[in-house]
């Protein structure tokens, strides 16, 4: 007997791109709308929080409805909403959020809260059609740095995490510092193609613990490598402060990642999260793993940055596995992974 | 005309269901519980207590501002997923304006008040004359002190209503009072009779509501002293 295909709607406003999609049965990516705010936030350095919302009530609907026609999928036709309601900013998930809901209850169905960093890690799903749990999971991002164990579509556990700076933290403070403009890590990259890697050997953190990371102490060395030559009157290479310090960044999140593969003894790693689109870590972690007997998945470009399928795939196998959320689900800026 | 209102641009949730200027339901909420928890299960609870079904609502009113840059884009985007899954009318309703609905008498002034942070208050003065609401002067930003010498000059009794608890702690010029706590704010039967002569929006015109900020966010304003040329 065929089973009946799911169609889930799935929201994301937790930064600053309005975005909605329609993903069949969690895996076939029917659309994906993505309405970007970056040019409006480079003036000011940064994602501007009250101007983020406004935007977003701006977009929302217009973003759902481009979602549902490009599918060619009446609203009638999906079983359940999908919405980021954390990590992020607060007053940009409520703009997600309240929609969500009140299309949800207004259409008479469920009601599935993403968390965010999840939706980054079932980005991989979308890629691979025929990824399955259990596997390792990195998580880098502006705000994350997280090693993961996925043990099935709805368990995780936490290996370790980032003590101060998410890696994609540092990334964007090291390209302020360096007078890039923002979004700062894309900058980085572009910069470090020029250099060399090894030029200026910058500190890795290891820490004793082998699933634990820190970023702030390589920040610091750079800001401190930059303050210094301009002291001395002494021409930076930028190329290579860039490349030496992606290096650095890199070398730490694959090296722990490959103690986590050897650890666990699991055949797959996927990386998951916004820095998941350095082409550098995304090299280095392949042959790493590769070499310690394991495979790499990671997502496609448009699927590394926030998108609304992740949700959506997430969204799913709540759906699958009876996981609903009640109509007083709330924002939750600091929600947390596994 | 079955009308589902919302406001959430204060402190109080409140939603209601007003039939061709008859309130059937209204529910308000103000325990300090944010709107995003409170807004669809009270939407929910009304509905079910009512047994009004939702392919009966014709339009929504929502209550646009000014009001709590947060709370006003709850309630609109809310009340547009529902208009746009319903695909029934949508309609802005101006926050002070629909205060003024709360007091339907002739021979005041009405002056509802809304903090605008820092001191300030969104206000504008509305008078009921044959029926009808007129308003007296238009919404604008003020401190306490100017909003009392504005009030001064009609020579009628003027009532003030609204977030108005810090003007209760200061004395108040003879003629002008606040009005009792029940009718003081923010109501979503005001919100739903005060649409009730509007047209409503529909189709894609559900996508063009904007909250009434009246301020620029803070970085924009920060941003526009720094840069006078832009």
């Amino acid at each position: 007997m065929q089973q009946k295909d799911i169609f889930i709607l799935g929201i994301e406003t937790s930064c600053d791109e309005t975005a909605a999609s329609v993903v069949k049965n969690g895996r076939d990516v029917l659309s994906n709308i993505i309405s970007s705010q970056i040019s409006i936030h480079r003036k000011y350095g940064g994602v501007v929080p009250e101007i983020a919302s406004r935007k977003h009530i701006e977009h929302i609907m217009p973003v759902i409805d481009e979602a549902l026609a490009e599918a060619k999928v009446p609203l009638e036709q999906i079983d359940a909403v999908a919405v980021t309601y954390g990590p992020g900013l607060v007053g940009a998930l409520l703009v997600g959020l309240s929609a969500a809901k009140a299309l949800a209850w207004a259409t008479g169905k469920p009601l599935l809260g993403v968390n965010h960093l999840e939706g980054h890690v079932f980005a991989n799903f979308i890629n691979d059609k025929n990824l399955e749990p259990p596997f390792l999971a990195l998580v880098v991002s502006g705000g994350h740095t997280t090693l993961l164990k996925v043990t099935g579509y709805n368990s995780f556990e936490m290996l370790g995490q980032t003590r101060d700076d998410a890696a994609g933290e540092a990334f964007d403070k090291v390209a302020r510092v360096m007078g890039l403009p923002y979004p700062g890590g894309p900058e980085i990259e572009k910069q470090a193609l020029e250099g060399n890697p090894q030029a200026i050997d910058f500190p890795r953190a290891m820490l004793d613990d082998p699933f634990q990371f820190s970023f702030s102490g390589m920040k610091s060395a750079v800001i401190n490598y930059l303050h210094n030559e301009e002291q001395a009157r002494r021409p930076v290479n930028r190329a290579d402060v860039a490349a030496s310090f992606q290096e650095a960044v890199t070398d730490v999140l694959v090296q722990k990642s490959v103690l986590a593969i050897k650890a666990t003894g699991l055949k797959e790693i996927v990386l998951a999260g916004g820095v998941s689109a350095n082409k550098t870590l995304q090299h280095k972690l392949a042959e790493a793993a590769k070499k310690a007997g394991a495979r790499l998945v990671h997502p496609t470009k448009i699927l590394c940055t926030d998108n609304a399928v992740m949700i959506a795939c997430r969204g799913y196998y709540m759906y699958q596995a009876g996981v609903i959320s009640p109509w007083d689900l709330n924002a939750v800026p600091a929600l947390k992974l596994g | 005309m079955l009308t589902l209102a919302l406001d959430t641009a204060t402190g109080v949730c409140t939603v209601g269901l007003v039939r061709d200027g008859h309130v059937l339901a209204e529910y308000d909420i103000s325990v300090g519980l944010t709107h995003s928890e409170g807004l669809m299960p009270q939407v929910d609870q009304m509905f079910a207590r009512t047994g009004i079904k939702k392919e009966e609502i014709d339009r929504i009113a929502v209550s646009i501002g000014p009001g709590s840059f947060t709370g006003l884009r709850i309630g609109l985007a809310a009340a547009e997923a529902m208009a746009y899954a319903w695909q029934c009318g949508i309609c802005g309703v101006n926050t002070l304006e629909a205060l003024a609905w709360n007091i339907p008498v002739e021979g005041i002034v009405l002056a509802p008040v809304l903090d605008a942070q820092k001191g300030n208050y969104y206000t504008a003065f509305y008078e009921w004359v044959g029926g009808e609401l007129k308003e007296r002067q238009p919404v604008e930003m003020a401190d306490a002190d100017m909003l009392l010498d504005q009030l001064r000059v009609f020579g009628k009794p003027v009532l003030l209503l609204g977030e108005c608890k810090r003007l209760m702690q200061i004395p108040l010029p003879e003629g002008i009072s606040v009005v009792p706590e029940q009718v003081r704010l923010p109501k979503a039967s005001s919100v739903a009779l005060a649409s009730e002569g509007m047209k409503a929006l529909t189709g894609e015109g559900v996508f063009s509501l904007r909250p009434y900020y009246i301020r620029k966010s803070e970085a924009e304003e920060l941003w526009e002293k720094r840069h006078p040329q832009g």
